[in-house]
């Protein structure tokens, strides 16, 4: 897949101010974005489980310059989703896409293995298992165990509107989260005290916000000003999740489910927990997934005199 | 900012169940008060004179009243600030009548509450800014909405007054349904002949523009200034040059088009003049059963024409116009009565309607005047009347009364009698609702004078027998079951909304009850107006009403019309969205959601995109701030930090813990 991909690449660089993808990065575990300008760039080009990032983030920063990005399934909706509400230009983009198999959660491998990562001496993968000498020990974890949430429940594992696409398609089999039903089962009390306790771990680095491809407004985010004066500075559970309360509905009808919050989350705040709900509210009510048909106007982004799901008038 | 604060005793209204004198002596304890007391009436003159010797006296720059709804006193108390020298708009209302006094019966509780309320005006005033509003030119030219009597009166009383008029009806004919009543109480005069004259001086008024077969397409701006897009429905004639002739009637070989204007009683000529006093009176083809729109030959109407004005190939067609003012005088319909079970839900020719009674007794209607009965013509000769079918019955979601009804099946039972001498009425009712001038007496003479049997109590059934009907009731009064053999059974079918009324209500910004009837704006003192200003109600529009009350109304609307339009200039209300350009990334969330298409996105210097409302079109409704993600538009006078202002009074934050263990 990765040679077909080069292949593809190559063939469109000499037309595009870079292509961004993945390559290794600092030790065997984790990949990091590659910015491939010249062909010699492109033998640092990998694929596969650790391509976790949603390379899709880069582009409203990169508005007006002619850019390829490589996606997998979920990332391609971004793409769709950030050019249905024009903040980037469509035809600006070239689109490789990937057939995905899924990628892992690093918390999960953590979890998995019996020493911490930074403890992972060398790192192989065959087929559906990873192979690790951790601290002198062969460990073998299959990648099942350690998949993303958001791939276990994903709808879309082909990049949807891609220019290239390559890999052999794959029918989705979406699951239940189990997390997500656990929690909502809950009596909305124990929800409450859920996100206290949890909220009062947040330390507002707004790494969440910074990799969410949709959070566009960066230096103006409603979070940091003092006029229009919707949250304090100070670190407490309230604030903390008022945040998340904001930046939840502010993507409302938006938000692809990528799962960057979560992922980019330091202290491991299952962000998507909230997402989730959000966005079966969304579908639920208009009938809408965010970034699955290009051109379509986003709910939320439209006035309607009646919504054809919300009775707003009895007779 | 100094602010002075003033609590309403309302006489008893709010200080029966409010301690006002608590609440003002908690309010000298809110940030920036210097000033606060209670008041008896503040809306009345000394109070009004109250407040403004306080801001002279305490040299006041903000004033809160605390008392009855905004709806009706804002204006009234931003009037006294602005005399007392203030911005209007450094001045904020507590609603502590309808949102406390009124619905609480705790004192206690109740004056918390209002002074929780007055701490939220309080933490709002503080953060408002003097605005100020422009000035813009009014377009001297109103729209009427439908061409029934009330819109009919509206439309020449505002002509008379000088003013341009558009008139828009549905139909193709103006007249509403007053065109298809044959005479009308309590005086029994020719509908048409007090109607018909009416009608002429619409289609001669040399201010008035009628367009029929047309509805409102789309309206946007604002009082004085609305653009207003009207379809002209493709009629496939040419109305300029159709003489109203009748000869394409005569010889259309399609004579099976439905007949709206006799009640589908008949059946009409796909080419068609609804009625001999149509205005305009001119033809249409009906597409759906015309032999050359369906199956491409035909155009015998074509050829008959003298003037040659058939044209097959019309479309609708778009009209726009600027008025200033609107009335909207749609009127009403029928109810659904198949909805009853007991009246046979239509599988009885016999059982039909008070309107299509209405046509069979009028001499322009199907059968001349003469009352024959549709199943087989023949002439009824016992004749039951039912009223508040579809009226006062929740069953149905329709518990209000239709109000006319009593009154025309009085007025019709008098004239069964009047067309067949030895006929017999029956009228099924629940209560005779007669208080109009004469109109009691009306009844009285349809029983006394012409016979009419009146008997208290609904229908159970209504079942064929032979070729008469058997109608089984109860007399409630005499406390029996009664049967009538009925060669004719009427249904007093009661009044809903007009059809469409939802729809066309959101293009104008009126609100349906929950009936669909159009809300005014105060129920006793402002009967005609409506909450959008420069849009009037007249006629069955906002309730059921007879001829006269419709009448009245219209020549209200105008009224109102004639002393908006009468001024050059009205001022523009400030309440509209601001964009930082510095804070706004251009991303254009706003300027897709304004319904009214009140925002652009234009360049800055350094050729960044930026948004822009274009204040005159802007209707303060404040979609587009909570669409900004990051509330670089603002609502002027609601800004976020206005109202988050007013959450922290009533919630404020409590105590919070960091870093939890
Ligand atoms: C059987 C019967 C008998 C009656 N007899 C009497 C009587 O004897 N005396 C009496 O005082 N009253 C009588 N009435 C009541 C009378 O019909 C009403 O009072 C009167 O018609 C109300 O006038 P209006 O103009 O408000 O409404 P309407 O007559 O309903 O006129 C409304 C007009 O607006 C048009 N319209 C509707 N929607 C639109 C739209 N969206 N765009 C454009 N045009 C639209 C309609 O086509 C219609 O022409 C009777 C009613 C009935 C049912
Ligand atoms: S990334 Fe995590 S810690 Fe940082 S602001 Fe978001 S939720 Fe809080
Ligand atoms: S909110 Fe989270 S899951 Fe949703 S688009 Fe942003 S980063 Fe992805
Ligand atoms: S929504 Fe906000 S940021 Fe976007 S264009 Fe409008 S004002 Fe500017
Ligand atoms: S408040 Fe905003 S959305 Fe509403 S009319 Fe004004 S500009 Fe348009």
């Amino acid at each position: 897949m990765v040679e077909a991909l080069k292949t593809a690449i190559a063939e469109r660089l000499a037309d595009l101010e870079m292509v961004i993808g993945w390559e290794m990065g600092f030790d065997a575990l984790h990949a990091t974005p590659l910015f491939i300008r010249e062909e010699g760039d492109l033998h640092r080009l990998t694929l596969g489980p650790l391509a976790v990032h949603n390379l899709a983030t880069y582009l409203p920063g990169l508005k007006g310059k002619k850019v390829g990005v490589v996606v997998k399934g979920c990332d391609s909706r971004s793409v769709i989703q950030l050019a249905n509400e024009g903040l980037i230009k469509r035809e600006d983009i070239t689109v490789f896409g990937l057939c995905c198999d899924g990628v892992i959660s690093h918390r999960k491998l953590r979890e998995a293995l019996p020493a911490d990562l930074g403890f992972v001496e060398q790192a192989t993968w065959h087929s559906d298992r990873l192979q690790a000498v951790v601290a002198g020990h062969a460990v073998e974890v299959r990648l099942q165990d350690i998949l993303a949430d958001k791939c276990i429940s994903c709808r879309y594992p082909n990049a949807l509107a891609a220019d290239v696409l390559v890999g052999a398609a794959r029918t989705p089999a979406p699951q239940p989260v189990p997390c997500q039903d656990a929690f909502d089962a809950l009596p909305q009390a124990e929800k409450l005290a859920f996100w206290e306790a949890t909220m009062a771990r947040c330390i507002r680095c707004y790494a969440c916000r910074n990799a969410c491809p949709l959070c566009v407004c960066r230096d103006h985010c409603i979070a940091t000003t003092r006029d229009p004066l919707w949250l304090g500075q100070e670190n407490s559970p309230a604030e903390n999740f008022m945040f998340q309360m904001i930046h939840v509905l502010h993507l409302a009808g938006r938000c692809t489910e990528c799962g960057e919050c979560e992922r980019s989350c330091p202290v491991d705040i299952p962000l998507l927990l909230l997402r989730r709900s959000m966005n079966r509210v969304t579908e639920e009510l208009f009938d809408y997934q965010a970034g699955t048909t290009p051109g379509q106007t986003p709910p939320l982004l439209t006035f309607q005199v009646e919504e054809a799901r919300i009775n707003e008038r009895g007779w | 900012m100094r602010i002075g604060v003033f609590i309403c005793h309302c006489g008893s209204n709010i200080a029966g169940t409010v301690d006002v004198r608590a609440v003002a002596q908690a309010a000298k304890g809110f940030a920036d008060v210097v000033y606060a007391s209670d008041t008896m009436y503040a809306c009345s003159e000394p109070g009004q004179e109250g407040i403004i010797q306080a801001v002279r006296e305490h040299n006041l720059d903000g004033v809160v009243v605390a008392s009855c709804t905004p709806r009706m006193h804002e204006p009234t108390f931003r009037r006294t600030v602005e005399r007392a020298g203030l911005n209007r708009y450094c001045f904020e209302m507590a609603n502590i009548r309808e949102h406390v006094s009124w619905i609480g019966k705790d004192t206690e509780r109740n004056t918390i509450k209002a002074t929780e309320l007055v701490r939220m005006a309080v933490e709002k005033l503080r953060r408002n800014r003097p605005l100020t509003p422009k000035r813009f030119d009014v377009t001297k030219r109103v729209l009427v909405v439908g061409g029934g009597v009330a819109g009919i009166q509206a439309a020449l009383d505002c002509a008379e007054g000088g003013q341009e008029v558009v008139l828009v009806e549905r139909e193709q004919s103006i007249g509403g349904k007053m065109a298809k009543l044959d005479k009308t109480f309590p005086t029994i005069d020719c509908s048409s002949c007090v109607l018909g004259p009416k009608m002429v001086d619409v289609a001669q008024h040399p201010k008035i523009t009628l367009h029929t077969m047309a509805e409102v397409e789309s309206v946007s701006g604002y009082v004085g200034n609305f653009q207003v897009t009207i379809r002209k429905k493709a009629r496939f004639v040419d109305w300029e040059k159709c003489t109203g002739c009748g000869l394409c009637m005569e010889k259309c070989p399609s004579r099976k088009a439905p007949d709206p204007f006799n009640e589908y009683l008949c059946t009409a000529p796909t080419i068609n003049i609804p009625f001999p006093q149509a205005i305009p009176k001119k033809a249409a083809i009906n597409p759906e059963t015309c032999i050359m729109k369906q199956k491409g030959k035909c155009g015998l109407c074509a050829k008959i024409c003298p003037v040659k004005c058939i044209d097959f190939d019309q479309q609708d067609e778009l009209v726009t116009v600027d008025v200033g003012a609107i009335v909207v005088a749609t009127g009403y319909d029928l109810f659904d009565w198949h909805k009853y079970p007991q009246y046979g839900q239509g599988r009885y020719p016999d059982v039909i309607t008070s309107l299509q009674y209405e046509r069979l007794l009028s001499a322009s209607g199907p059968t001349g005047g003469h009352i024959k009965r549709p199943s087989d013509g023949k002439e009824p000769k016992t004749v039951v009347f039912i009223q508040c079918v579809g009226s006062r019955d929740r069953s149905v979601d329709r518990p209000y009364c239709s109000g006319f009804c009593c009154m025309y099946t009085a007025k019709q039972a008098i004239l069964t009698k009047d067309h067949i001498p030895d006929s017999q009425s029956y009228v099924f009712y629940m209560d005779i609702r007669s208080p109009g001038k004469a109109y009691d007496e009306f009844t009285r003479r349809a029983m006394e004078e012409y016979g009419a049997q009146y008997v208290r109590g609904r229908v159970a059934m209504i079942y064929p027998k032979g070729d008469q009907l058997i109608v089984r009731g109860a007399d409630t009064l005499a406390g029996t079951q009664v049967e009538v053999a009925a060669d004719l059974v009427v249904l007093a079918v009661g009044v809903e909304a007009a059809r469409g009324a939802a729809v066309l209500g959101e293009k104008l910004r009126v609100v349906p009850d929950q009936y669909g009837f159009f809300v005014e704006s105060h129920p006793k003192l402002r009967p005609v107006e409506t909450n959008t200003a420069g849009v009037f109600l007249a006629g069955a529009c906002q309730g059921p009403k007879d001829i006269p009350a419709s009448v009245a109304q219209g020549s209200a609307a105008a009224a109102k019309v004639l002393a908006l339009l009468v001024k050059d200039q009205l001022e523009s209300d400030p309440q509209v969205s601001r964009v930082t350009p510095a804070r706004c990334v251009g991303c254009g969330k706003c300027v897709q959601t304004c319904p009214f298409g009140a925002i652009k996105l234009v360049e800055d210097r350094f050729g960044n995109p930026k948004a822009e409302v274009v204040e005159t079109v802007c209707q303060g409704c404040g979609i587009c701030t909570v669409t900004c993600p990051q509330g670089a538009i603002q609502l002027e006078h609601f800004t976020d930090n206005q109202i988050l202002a007013e959450v922290q009074a009533l919630c404020p934050p409590r105590i919070r813990v960091n870093y939890a263990s």
